[in-house]
């Protein structure tokens, strides 16, 4: 009797562990094959934005004058140099600047644009714009891109969503790891902040947890033998993507959100990104660097998807601040008419496409580079060495 | 080394059938220096620090063993004690005390720059010190006898499993095991097999996820958040470091029953208790266990226990026939020790001191409801338990004594509750984790009650049943795992 009982739970232990295994791999095998996953080579940043939209960055003569990040800086500060390391114009910003809707062939984005203009004139454009990029990025950026390059100007559009932004991405380590930025950051209350920031990076690194350990270099070793020989083993990083993605979307079903969704105010995050910007004025000022602070052009043939009285006085009190260290304000959020915009991906599980209103279409970016280009030149904030 | 890894797995992969093809002896070896191997992983140099530890208690076992003179027995115990207790204090405390021995003198109006220190905390030191003490004075005691062989009691100290963050064993519960060799049994190989995949769950899809919320949620200006989230942050950091450290016992149980070893349960819904002192019978079992026999109840004179469960609660019986006067200070001194155990700072004393606190008022107040229906004692008890328990979360987590504080503060402040200051996200996420870990508890109650005790009757449902889900853990522990983050418990 007990051998049976125990002939059959043996029979069902194996089964518990076989049959798992095989549907596991089964159901792993149809998302990788099936779905495309394996093979998909969509970028990801490319696929937060939707098929509408696409990314372009700006180039000049070989070299990139729009970057993302300091990694990929280097390679504009490099073209910068061979232009003859004049001062510059400094565009930091987020993907509006580097997304263009409904893209077709030829079409270019501002940065393109702009730099066109002021390169025509014998001025330097520099550009840097990075997905949501909070100010608290903007104000590591330009602490250490200001000990790089002569900042004549910096542009700096300031986007309500970007509010509720916080943190630094791992892009920005070079700027952590720079003893001048570690100094300047260590004197402010928002400085430090970003400093500790350093503790908890955004970190793209799968590997993070075995940091300073041997066990690291193995670990590197198995999982690139693994991701060259078996193609279900690399798309993890896909399956990942697409799991959070669909439980994103799962969400917004679930409770009824779209882009049209009221974004409100996150105390904290505004209250962190109005310092850093406050920190941005500050050393502009020290350092005789002209600003222009505008406020991003807005989808206006639709309600914005702000608390209106939370969004009033977001600008209020960027108009204050500009004011209060003499930096232009321009307010550009009717520039780009409502047929210049476009739509973007269901952010629900419904596949409806809904409206976009942070990325425009071609004749949006001209616009707004015309209206730098403008503000520029009427605040004789251009060089005359042309 | 990390479990969170395919380095782990790997090595198991080689350890396990290596183990159950080779003799008892070589199986000794083999668990020997594969666990100096594993713990190499980390830092080569920590090991024979490791090494050292286990054999002053051997020896001083062993010593204690063949003496018959008590004042000796007394003498070497106190020495092993100091040295076990004195290398956690120079790698684990001397920071702490040098920056408070500064602070008092500058209150003197002395003067002294902080030295330049360069210690790293050894992977493990506070739980296999416990463990190391717990052999010699569970020998002292005359519990056990000392073991002979260097390489069974090694064994005992470093196997890898529960080397790092426990659970904190006893000689008597594992030793035996690894002298007899145990038959390969699939039940328990599949057993064992599934709590680390389930262990591994935990970890990568559940507390790794939760992990930058967290960390976002505690990097946040206190006077930014509100009282509502500050009740969400020590919730979600309440999820985490239960999905995180359970994770590692999960593992950890599983790992040694693939070998035959069988540990016992180190949690068991914490987060269902209906009291304080429930709670601690059921979260960190092993450690709730080792203070109260080596710490509590010698404090308060009463007769210990000599195994690693139960935890503090089983203490509740012979508490009835202490004297009442001292218990309330050896409590409070327990606790504060347990919290230094955690972490030198002072925010882990609080947390400690705040436990004690709640387990003195429910001693106080559990007799009131004592003529209450059992139900609603549970219910109003788990209601007043979980919320408490959650709270002291924030001491455990937050940078300062003062970020725990005006935390804390924000709790009593009415006019805090009226807006909300994160992500709306993160509520969500909260929302639904205590939902899905209050749901679980009483899914798995009817599945034990109805389907398992069915027998035959739900065999194929069963099988369909557990292989379905089983499947969906081991496609999301293969499309998760990844060593981003330690295991909390790692830093302790």
């Amino acid at each position: 009797m007990n051998s049976v009982m125990s002939e059959s739970n043996h029979l069902r232990s194996s089964l518990l562990l076989v049959l798992p295994v095989i549907i596991g791999l089964a159901i792993l095998i149809f998302m990788s094959n099936f779905l495309g996953l394996a093979h998909n080579e969509e970028k990801l940043d490319e696929l937060a934005l939707g098929k509408e939209t696409k990314i372009y960055r700006a180039t000049y003569q070989g070299f990139p004058v729009h970057c993302n990040e300091i990694s990929d800086g280097k390679i504009c500060l490099e073209g910068w140099k061979k232009r003859g390391s004049r001062p510059v114009t400094l565009w930091l910003g987020n993907s509006q600047l580097h997304a263009i809707n409904q893209m077709k062939a030829h079409d270019v984005n501002g940065v393109q644009v702009l730099f066109e203009k002021l390169a025509s004139i014998g001025n330097e454009l520099l550009t840097f714009s990075e997905p949501n990029a909070s100010l608290l990025e903007h104000y590591l950026l330009y602490l250490y891109l200001r000990n790089h390059v002569p900042v004549q100007t910096l542009i700096l559009p300031v986007v309500f969503d970007d509010m509720r932004e916080n943190g630094v991405r791992a892009g920005l380590t070079p700027a952590l790891n720079d003893r001048i930025v570690n100094q300047e950051l260590s004197k402010t209350v928002i400085g430090r902040e970003i400093l500790a920031e350093k503790k908890s990076l955004k970190s793209d690194d799968d590997l993070a947890g075995l940091n300073d350990t041997p066990q690291k270099n193995i670990e590197e070793w198995i999982v690139s033998l693994l991701t060259e020989r078996w193609a279900l083993w690399a798309a993890r990083p896909k399956m990942r993507g697409q799991l959070l993605k669909n439980l994103y979307l799962w969400r917004n079903s679930a409770f009824g959100i779209n882009a049209q969704s009221k974004r409100k105010i996150i105390p904290g995050r505004y209250k962190k990104n109005m310092e850093a910007l406050g920190e941005i004025l500050r050393f502009c000022a020290i350092d005789k660097t002209n600003v222009i602070i505008y406020i991003v052009p807005l989808r206006n043939d639709v309600a914005p998807p702000y608390v209106l009285k939370e969004y009033m006085r977001f600008k209020n009190e960027i108009r204050l601040l500009a004011a209060q260290h003499a930096a232009v304000f321009v307010n550009l959020e009717g520039l780009v008419p409502g047929r210049l915009w476009g739509k973007k991906d269901a952010t629900s599980s419904n596949g409806v496409a809904e409206l976009d209103f942070m990325h425009f279409q071609v004749g949006g970016h001209r616009l707004l580079a015309q209206a730098l280009f403008d503000l520029l030149k009427s605040n004789n904030f251009l060089s005359s060495n042309k | 080394m990390i479990f969170n890894s395919v380095s782990f797995l790997v090595f198991l992969v080689i350890v396990i059938p290596l183990y159950w093809s080779l003799p008892r002896v070589f199986r000794l070896w083999l668990i020997f220096l594969s666990s100096l191997m594993f713990y190499g992983f980390w830092r080569i140099e920590f090991v024979p620090l490791m090494l050292f530890s286990s054999f002053v208690d051997y020896t001083a076992a062993r010593l204690i063993y063949t003496s018959t003179v008590i004042s000796r027995r007394r003498v070497i115990l106190f020495i092993s004690i100091s040295i076990n207790l004195g290398l956690l204090f120079y790698f684990k405390y001397l920071y702490f005390f040098i920056d408070n021995a500064i602070s008092v003198m500058s209150v003197f109006g002395l003067q002294i720059d902080k030295p330049v220190l360069d210690i790293i905390l050894p992977l493990g030191i506070s739980f296999y010190t416990f463990q190391t003490i717990s052999y010699t004075v569970d020998v002292y005691r005359g519990f056990i006898r000392p073991e002979k062989n260097f390489i069974l009691y090694a064994c005992y100290v470093t196997f890898f499993p529960q080397l790092i963050a426990g659970p904190i064993l006893r000689a008597k519960e594992v030793i035996h095991q690894f002298l007899h060799r145990p038959e390969f049994n699939m039940v328990d190989f599949g057993n064992g097999l599934r709590w680390v995949i389930y262990g591994l769950f935990l970890k990568v899809v559940l507390a790794d996820n939760l992990a930058p919320l967290v960390d976002d949620g505690f990097a946040q200006p206190v006077s930014t958040l509100s009282a509502l989230d500050v009740w969400t942050l020590a919730f979600m950091f309440g999820f985490q470091i239960y999905f995180d450290f359970s994770a590692y016992s999960h593992i950890a149980i599983g790992s040694a029953r693939m070998m035959g070893i069988h540990f016992p349960e180190n949690f068991h819904y914490p987060y269902l208790a209906y009291s304080p002192r429930e709670f601690w019978r059921r979260w960190h079992i092993s450690l709730s266990s080792w203070i109260r026999d080596y710490l509590y109840l010698p404090l308060a004179g009463i007769s210990v226990q000599d195994r690693s469960t139960g935890g503090l609660a089983v203490a509740a019986k012979q508490e009835r026939d202490a004297p009442r006067r001292s218990l309330l200070l050896v409590l409070f001194l327990t606790w504060g020790i347990m919290g230094l155990w955690h972490g030198a700072s002072w925010t882990f004393i609080l947390w400690g001191i705040y436990h004690a606190t709640f387990i003195s008022l429910y001693r106080i107040f559990a007799p009131l409801a004592k003529s209450w229906p059992d139900y609603s004692t549970k219910i109003v008890g788990w209601a007043v338990t979980l919320p408490i328990v959650m709270l002291s979360w924030i001491p455990f987590r937050a940078e300062s004594i003062s970020a725990s504080l005006a935390m804390w503060k924000k709790i009593f402040s009415w006019h805090e509750y009226s807006w909300l200051g994160m992500r709306e996200n993160i509520y969500l996420i909260v929302s639904l984790v205590f939902l899905c870990v209050i749901g679980s508890y009483f899914l798995r109650k009817w599945y034990v009650h109805t389907v398992e005790s069915g027998g035959g009757k739900y065999a194929v449902f069963r099988i369909s049943l557990e292989s379905v889900m089983f499947a969906i853990i081991i496609g999301l522990v293969f499309v998760f795992l990844r060593p981003i983050q330690q295991f909390i418990y790692f830093q302790f």
